[in-house]
Parts: structure tokens; C-alpha cells; sequence
């Protein structure tokens, strides 16, 4: 009996808004329609605008570090790195399968999981992340920017600087949109790259991750060579990218960079931690 | 994005215009361009409430109208003005007892978004063509129903209400290029108020 009078109740959602309408003046039928027009609201059929920013379900990052660290298991560290999401749902989703068979700890996707910037984006990437058995970290992209796109990126996964240790390797994550801001010069913010890759006894290994990467034009040019100067110096281990849709890897200044493919060329990277030896691989799936 | 005021007050100024126009003349001597309908809107994707002037044409089957849309950092989390061009199509109309009812709408939409952080040109600092689409502008196709009666009391023609499944070009593009994912994400709901007069 429950299910059938559940529907009803959604489907009139509509309908009694609209007699309501239609009628108004007399407060009775106010009282009506007001209780439905706020349950309509409130269960998302409304979209007020495409940048509104509401019903974000907040730091996704600091969840996914609480969950990281309850369920450390042994054996080597493993975690998978995605590229682009952008249009590209539907074989995201086919990654997000295969992923289920793979060992991994958590995974990061590096930036661009919209392609407009908008609400509804970012809530089908959350769901589509939600789908991972594991925690999931994502990057801010030039699309995730667009429109409020930034502030609905902090009110999905926290700050776009985000930094967490686990299992004696570090995990840098920033923004390098630089052409987004319009080259500021603090975009990458080296400073606190800087405070973030201070060495600390322990730490075995770091890793860096950000969309767009240093020599693209994109990337801020006057801040290319700081930057990896700066992760050279510090030791970073490996330096994740994105943004240019095709697979890349390359040594600078000692430093091994990486960027993932886009999500629709149906791979990603998978990257094994074990002891001092790190091993990345692009799986196909 | 500070809200320009001004705007708000222009739409109403036009609201009373077209009303005071068509308080003086007969029918069939108003001008083309005074508006026989107007229209409130709730949601939509062109903001929390908007409101504007409409025109009718071919006996009402086919419309125009202009919404000035308002959504409020209160509900929206920032403010969002936005001005709404909006073309509908009533194909079929049926009588019943003092109702005129309107069982399909099909109609699109352009919606522009006012503020530095919506582009309809590129800005300055992107190459041509890094982005194919406009944040700013906003096309949309609608599906819609209407029930409505005369109110005489008013001078109302036609006081209606209607119904509008809102598809964005972002959803559109999203739904046919993910029909696994994004599954019954493509629409959102709007609601709102015709005064035909």
C-alpha cells in the first residue's frame, strides 16, 4: 500500500501548484498548495537557476579523508587517477565499474568533472563518485570554474587547496587554472605549494595533482619553471595532470609527470605504491 | 553581483503601461506592441520568480513573452537577475464548462544571465572558440499544459495557470550524450500564473 501512495503524492506535486495558480485570493487553498510547493522545492524538481548554489552536500574532501583513514588496509598503497569527466558520464561510469575490480585505496580525478561549471553537473558527478567503494578526491578543472562553478566545487568538496598524508605518502591537490583568472600570478598558489611539500620525517613519498599542467598554455608561464623547480627540490614523487585529453608522461627536472586521458578514451591510471618503488599504468577498460 | 534595481522597475513600469493602454482602448485598436497577457513564474531555471509582459498571436495559439527573472541569495545561495525571451506554440485548446484548457505546450527559450560572471562574448583572456557554449546564454526547450478561466471581476480574458517541464541546453546535451547516467535528469519544473487580458 505504501509505494502506489507515495507516487500519488509525487505526481500531484505538480498539479495542486498549478490549481493553486490558478485560483489563488482565498487563504484556504493557500494553506493547501503552500506545503506542496515547498515539498516540490525541497525534493529538487525546482531549478531556480543552473549556477544556483543549494543542496550541495558539503566537504566531500574531509569525508572521504575520514573514511580513507578508518578503512587503511595493509599491503601496497594503490589508488587510481581519473582524467576529464566533462561530457563524458556515461563512460565515466564504465571506469567507475571497472575500478570495482581493482584494489585501490581511493582514487583522484583531476579536474574538469563538468563541462559547464553548473549545479546539476557537479550533483551527477557526486552520485557518479558515490558509486566507488572507496574515497574519492577530485581536482578543481578551467569547466569546474565557469559561471559560480568555483564556489559550487567548495561547497561539494571543500577547498580547492587540499592537502592529506596517508600510509607515508603525501597528496597535494590545487588549482592551476591560471587562464581562468586571467593569469593573476598566483595561480598555481606556490606558497602554500611551498608550506604543503616541507619535508617531514616519514614521508616516503609525495604526490602532486592539478588540472591544467605547467608548459600548457593554460598554465601560467611565468610560473612553470617556479613550480617544478619548487617539486623537483622537494622530492614530489609524481605530478598528476589533465586537461589535454590525450595521455602523456615526461621527466622535468628529475620530477616524473603524468596527465591522464580524457574519461571518453575509456582509460585511466592506475598508480602502485610499494615501498620505494612507484608504478604507474594506464588501464584500458 | 549587486542587483540592478532598476530593471525590476522597469518591468513593472511596463506591466502598468501595457495595462493603462489597454484600460483605453477597444480590442481591436491596441497596438501590436502593447502586450495582452502577462505571466509569473515560479522557477524554471530563470530564477526563483520572474514576471513579464506577452503577446498572443493566431488566437492565442501562438505566444511570446518576456520575463525578468529574480532568484535570491536566500533560496539560490547568490543572486541571480536574468532576462527570458520566451516563444510557445499551444497546438490544441479545448472548452469545458468556463475552462479553456491547453493540454500540450511546446515552446524554447533564451534566457541571459546579468553579472561579470557570465560571458556572452569570450572575455579577453581565451583564445577564439575555448569554449563553445555561452555561461550567460541560456537556450531551453519547454513542455508544457495550462487550465484556465475568464475572470470577468478582474476584466480578465483568461486567468491561467500552467505547468512547464524546463529541458536546459546543458541537460539536453548531458541527456543525449548520457542517456545511462544522467537517466531523468534532463528536465526541471516550473510553475507560474497567465493573465490574458
Amino acid at each position: 500500500m505504501r509505494l502506489p501512495r507515495q507516487r500519488v503524492a509525487s505526481s500531484t506535486c505538480g498539479h495542486r501548484g498549478l490549481k493553486a495558480e490558478g485560483t489563488v485570493i482565498s487563504s484556504q487553498p493557500v494553506r493547501f498548495w503552500v506545503p506542496w510547493l515547498l515539498l516540490c522545492a525541497g525534493c529538487g524538481v525546482f531549478e531556480f537557476h543552473p549556477y544556483e548554489l543549494r543542496g550541495m552536500d558539503g566537504d566531500r574532501h574531509a569525508r572521504a579523508l575520514e573514511r580513507l583513514r578508518s578503512e587503511a588496509g595493509d599491503g601496497p598503497l594503490r589508488f587510481a587517477v581519473l582524467g576529464d569527466i566533462q561530457l563524458f558520464l556515461d563512460e565515466s561510469g564504465a571506469a567507475v565499474e571497472d575500478l570495482e575490480q581493482r584494489d585501490v585505496d581511493f582514487v583522484v580525478q583531476v579536474g574538469d568533472l563538468t563541462e559547464y561549471g553548473s549545479a546539476q553537473e557537479y550533483a551527477w558527478v557526486a552520485r557518479l563518485l558515490d558509486r566507488l567503494r572507496v574515497p574519492s578526491f577530485a581536482v578543481l578543472g578551467n569547466h569546474d570554474v565557469l559561471g559560480t562553478g568555483a564556489d559550487i566545487y567548495r561547497r561539494t568538496f571543500g577547498p580547492t587547496f587540499f592537502s592529506f598524508q596517508h600510509a607515508g605518502s603525501r597528496f597535494v591537490l590545487f588549482d592551476s587554472n591560471s587562464r581562468e583568472y586571467g593569469f593573476p600570478g598566483n595561480v598555481p598558489d606556490l606558497e602554500a605549494l611551498r608550506e604543503a611539500l616541507a619535508p617531514e620525517p616519514g614521508l616516503f613519498h609525495t604526490f602532486t595533482f592539478s588540472h591544467v599542467p605547467p608548459g600548457h598554455g593554460d598554465f601560467d608561464a611565468s610560473l612553470a619553471g617556479p613550480l617544478e623547480q619548487l617539486q623537483a627540490e622537494q622530492g614530489v614523487s609524481v605530478s598528476f595532470h589533465a586537461h589535454i585529453h590525450q595521455f602523456g608522461s615526461e621527466v622535468r627536472q628529475g620530477v616524473r609527470y603524468f596527465v591522464a586521458d580524457s574519461l571518453d578514451h575509456r582509460n585511466y591510471l592506475l598508480v602502485t605504491v610499494d615501498g620505494p618503488l612507484v608504478r604507474v599504468e594506464q588501464v584500458f577498460f | 553581483m549587486p542587483a540592478p534595481w532598476h530593471l525590476r522597475g522597469l518591468l513593472l513600469a511596463l506591466l502598468l503601461v501595457s495595462a493603462e493602454a489597454r484600460a483605453e482602448s477597444p480590442e481591436d485598436e491596441r497596438p501590436w506592441f502593447v502586450p495582452d497577457q502577462a505571466a509569473l513564474q515560479l522557477a524554471g531555471s530563470i530564477g526563483f520568480l520572474s514576471a513579464g509582459p506577452g503577446w498572443g498571436f493566431f488566437d492565442d495559439k501562438v505566444e511570446a513573452g518576456l520575463l525578468l527573472g529574480w532568484a535570491p541569495p536566500a533560496v539560490a545561495g547568490e543572486d541571480f537577475l536574468t532576462v527570458t525571451l520566451k516563444g510557445q506554440w499551444h497546438p490544441f485548446r479545448l472548452d469545458w464548462r468556463g475552462w479553456t484548457l491547453r493540454p500540450l505546450t511546446v515552446g524554447l527559450l533564451l534566457s541571459y544571465t546579468f553579472g561579470d560572471a557570465y560571458f556572452v562574448g569570450l572575455p579577453d583572456r581565451y583564445p577564439d572558440g575555448y569554449y563553445w557554449f555561452r555561461t550567460g546564454l541560456r537556450p531551453a526547450v519547454l513542455l508544457g499544459a495550462s487550465a484556465g478561466r475568464p475572470v470577468s471581476a478582474l476584466g480578465l480574458r483568461l486567468l491561467e495557470g500552467y505547468v512547464e517541464l524546463v529541458a536546459t541546453d546543458y541537460r539536453l546535451v548531458h541527456f543525449l550524450r548520457n542517456p545511462v547516467t544522467v537517466e531523468t535528469g534532463l528536465f526541471s519544473l516550473a510553475l507560474g500564473a497567465k493573465l490574458r487580458f
